[in-house]
């Protein structure tokens, strides 16, 4: 576990995180959602533990970043880190608690043998998640994502 | 970050598969079901790990700074029987858990929480493989004059019962022991395994970082079933309340506690480098983080209950409820409740002192046993691990025992003859206190 900003201490998740994470997700989303975040988070403790992190405060969990380094998909055959899920409290923004998170995962990533990070961001209604990505040096990068409905 | 891999040597390979042919039938259904349950994870593999680039300095203690030892032999010889001992405690209570979970496994009513609790169980396996990985590729002659083979028959050949640790020898009764086990006894090997990961014996220290990432999984595989199981409770349903998930708290929390060590010990592992921090001051963490996990039970019952609060507004509800107030319909006891520390303890310093589930104090035996009447599980108190508790309670009382003679006390079984774990050869043998203080005292991992 990491100290950076005074106050804000970054460590692994852990399962009873749980409680605090849908009390994050609820006040960006507005939806209640207990059973994705349980099985969403004993999917992530499940595969490696250690990729994914909270931040906390004053020992309340204050954002968290969940990702892994997977190989073998969509012809990506090198060891590469994805960052799938980030949420920061918004009573605690502006505290640079998104750019520890992304520092302590890209850490561990990095020793887990990924070359390089990956993530998505819907360009139209995540703006500040691009911008927030792009400050920490991520690039567009050539694979596309295509979707279809159905 | 390198992780290497090994195996036993052969014919300890052979017994662990042994073992597992006995106590773990069911581990052929899992690998054939393994990517039905957990698609792309690694499969599951029967082997020792070993995280490379570790700390190679003595990182707490007399010692600290100094090269950690790579040898047993390269131990002060306090070191090395101290650790031996733990070791051997360690690879008891991996195999001890998967005989206590396949009593249980099949009453599991939810296909996923029941493969959960299978893949822990394989785990589980694969930790006692690594501890004794740690016996076989040392010479530990230097502190036990046992063969490493016996040493090994040894540890495949205990059974619920004649395990190190008093956690380890209850029986389950339901799938709720299951569940319950892994939120609360999962967590305290949690502890150990990050207290040893600083360990002066640098294989041990090795040995950790795989066992601590598989652990953080099994403590989700017995929180989340809890968390759904008081979501279920405060909708109605009535397959597990929380009244039994308080009850099944009640019976494991003490022995959680007590697989620290005596509160006054745990200066001697610090002052030889095996662990960073005494016996009080992990179990006071360990009781902090169960105190959330009952909080945050609490919290996902009330939301349940009553569907329009938000998360700010349901703590504010949750105090107020538990302060004594009934918020529309809600009342205290309907909610869990975390036990007294010193509740229902037979090891370190509230043994015997019969507190009650919530502080309470009691003068006679007899009204002790009743309390617990009230609030210990029934199927539980029909177990022999419960009625060595209540006579040694009331020996104690009537100054037949003493307190050491009564902690120490508890039925064990015993190899009397043979090592193969699937002979008939282990009796119930009741020892003499006495007898039982010694040899424990010397096996007891975190004194």
């Amino acid at each position: 576990m990491t100290e950076t900003t005074p106050g804000v201490r970054i460590r692994p998740l852990d399962e009873l995180d749980i409680s605090d994470i849908v009390a994050i997700d609820e006040k960006i989303s507005g939806r209640y959602r207990p059973e994705v975040w349980e099985r969403q988070i004993g999917y992530y403790l499940r595969r490696d533990p250690e990729s994914s992190v909270v931040a906390e405060i004053d020992g309340k969990v204050a954002g968290f970043m969940l990702g892994e380094v997977r190989s073998g998909e969509f012809g990506l055959e090198e060891p590469t880190g994805w960052i799938e899920v980030l949420g920061v409290d918004p009573a605690y923004r502006g505290k640079a608690i998104g750019r520890h998170l992304a520092e302590a995962i890209l850490e561990h990533f990095r020793q887990r043998g990924a070359h390089s990070v990956r993530t998505l961001v819907d360009e139209e209604k995540q703006g500040d998640i691009r911008s927030f990505f792009t400050a920490l040096g991520f690039e567009p990068s050539t694979m596309r994502p295509f979707v279809k409905t159905l | 970050m390198s992780v290497k891999t090994t195996t036993l040597p052969k014919k300890y390979h052979e017994a662990v598969l042994r073992w597992k042919d006995v106590f773990l039938p069911d581990y052929d259904f899992l690998i054939e079901n393994w990517d039905k349950h957990f698609p792309n994870d690694q499969t599951f593999q029967l082997c020792a790990y070993r995280e490379m680039g570790m700390c190679a300095e003595v990182e707490c203690g007399d010692m600290k700074g100094k090269p950690k030892a790579k040898k047993a032999s390269e131990l002060p010889e306090e070191s090395a029987h101290h650790l031996f001992g733990a070791i051997r405690a360690q690879a008891s209570t991996e195999f001890g858990s998967i005989q206590q979970h396949r009593l249980t496994l099949a009453r599991a009513q939810e296909e996923e929480e029941q493969f959960w609790i299978l893949r822990m169980m394989a785990e589980e396996l694969r930790h006692g493989y690594q501890m004794l990985h740690l016996l076989a590729e040392d010479d530990w002659s230097s502190v036990s004059k046992d063969s490493t083979s016996d040493v090994i028959d040894d540890i495949l050949s205990m059974n619920t019962g004649s395990h190190v640790l008093g956690a380890f020898n209850i029986d389950f009764d339901s799938f709720v022991d299951n569940v319950v086990f892994c939120a609360l006894i999962d967590r305290v090997g949690k502890y150990q395994l990050q207290m040893q990961k600083i360990s002066a014996y640098q294989p041990m220290a090795e040995s950790m970082p795989q066992m601590l990432r598989e652990e953080a999984f099994h403590l989700a595989a017995g929180v989340v079933p809890m968390r759904r199981f008081a979501t279920a409770a405060a909708k109605g349903e009535t397959f597990v309340t929380m009244e039994v998930l308080q009850k099944t708290i009640n019976k494991w929390l003490p022995r959680g506690l007590e697989m620290f060590g005596d509160e006054r010990g745990g200066g001697t592992n610090v002052r030889l480098g095996l662990k960073p921090m005494k016996n009080a001051e992990a179990q006071r963490q360990y009781y902090r983080e169960v105190e959330k996990l009952v909080r945050d039970l609490n919290l996902r019952y009330l939301r349940a209950r009553l569907e329009n609060l938000t998360h700010g507004e349901s703590e504010a509800v949750l105090d107020r409820i538990l302060a004594g107030e009934t918020v529309e319909g809600v009342r205290r006891e309907d909610l869990l409740h975390m036990p007294h520390a010193d509740f229902f303890r037979r090891r370190g310093m509230p043994a015997f002192k019969m507190t009650g589930s919530q502080g309470e104090t009691f003068t006679s035996a007899h009204d002790y046993l009743q309390h617990l009447v009230r609030v210990l599980p029934e199927s539980y108190r029909a177990s022999r691990d419960y009625k060595d508790y209540a006579d040694a309670l009331l020996a104690v009382e009537a100054g037949t025992m003493t307190l050491e003679q009564a902690s120490s006390r508890m039925p064990a079984l015993r190899r009397v003859a043979g090592a193969c774990p699937c002979s008939k050869s282990v009796r119930w043998v009741q020892d003499e206190p006495a007898a039982v203080t010694a040899s424990e005292a010397t096996a007891q991992p975190v004194a």
